[in-house]
């Protein structure tokens, strides 16, 4: 049997990934009509390759509607802070006014037993644990948009203390030359 | 399976995201409950899923399941198939070939 690697939501207050020196920033409404908008405007200027046929504007749709939805609960009056910087990779801290996910180490758990069903094959189980329901999930809910943001983020996704901010970071092939 | 065996067909259009899934999770609900067991998902024309979407296509699987059914998938390609990939839920899709 192969041994799982199964990667998690991490917690660092201090990472280099929440280092915002020399990065560009934007603030938006907590507008839930206009995520996607959010997400085409901080790319106006992302070079093509980094775009991967829009799945870079899907996963930090992703990010921001977290943020707007379960971060500030659609409070207008409460606003979603992102640094972002698209030089040799596309990295991006985005910044809400919640609580936090106060649920990480529960999502860790179960993503765990989730990702461990899928290694042994056990499909129904795997499709009970496809989509993540926490406390505050409503039935809109996708449910899996962390399960994919840990594989997309390849060179990170880290949570502050608050667990209210995150920052990442994607990595390309021959990026440095978008310097 | 072909695709051209199932007559109960979902096309899905465009985008199919956090604005627009739960009108796709609305019509395959409605052929669920009028007795439809065996469906197909063509996802041809799409051009962008997201996680609202990725989840809508998860509890139509469940769903079906728990009926005794079946759904298939046709045409996945392109970022909507990467966006399965990325959370492993393209392992629970049976797809079927174009005609």
């Amino acid at each position: 049997m192969r041994a799982a690697i199964i990667r998690k939501l991490i917690v660092d207050e201090h990472n280099e990934l929440f280092d915002a020196q020399g990065m560009r920033y934007a603030e938006f409404p907590s507008d839930y009509s206009r995520v996607r908008d959010y997400a085409r405007l901080l790319l106006v200027e992302c070079p093509h390759a980094f775009r991967e046929d829009g799945l870079l504007g899907q996963q930090l749709s992703e990010i921001i509607k977290n943020g707007i939805k379960h971060g500030n609960r659609k409070d207008p009056k409460k606003r979603l802070k992102i640094w972002y910087d698209l030089r040799k990779r596309a990295r991006f801290i985005v910044g809400d006014e919640g609580d936090g996910f106060q649920e990480l180490e529960k999502w860790n758990e179960f993503f765990m037993h989730r990702q461990l069903a899928l290694q042994r094959e056990d499909f129904d189980t795997f499709l009970g644990m496809a989509s993540w329901r926490g406390t505050n999930s409503d039935a809109a809910d996708g449910g899996n948009s962390l399960f994919a943001a840990l594989e997309y983020w390849n060179g990170g996704m880290i949570y502050n203390e608050r667990k209210n901010k995150a920052g990442v970071v994607r990595w390309f092939s021959r990026g440095s030359q978008y310097a | 399976m072909r695709a051209s065996d199932c007559k109960d067909i979902v096309r899905l259009h465009g985008e199919c995201d956090l604005y627009s899934a739960a009108g796709f999770l609305s019509e395959a609900r409605v052929l669920m409950d009028k007795g439809v067991r065996t469906m197909l998902v063509d996802c041809s024309d799409l051009i962008y899923l997201d996680s609202t979407g990725v989840g809508a296509i998860v509890r139509i699987l469940q769903q079906m399941k728990s009926l005794g059914g079946s759904v298939f998938f046709r045409s996945i390609k392109g970022p909507p198939r990467k966006v399965l990939e990325l959370c492993n839920v393209i392992m629970l899709l049976r797809e079927v070939p174009e005609d």
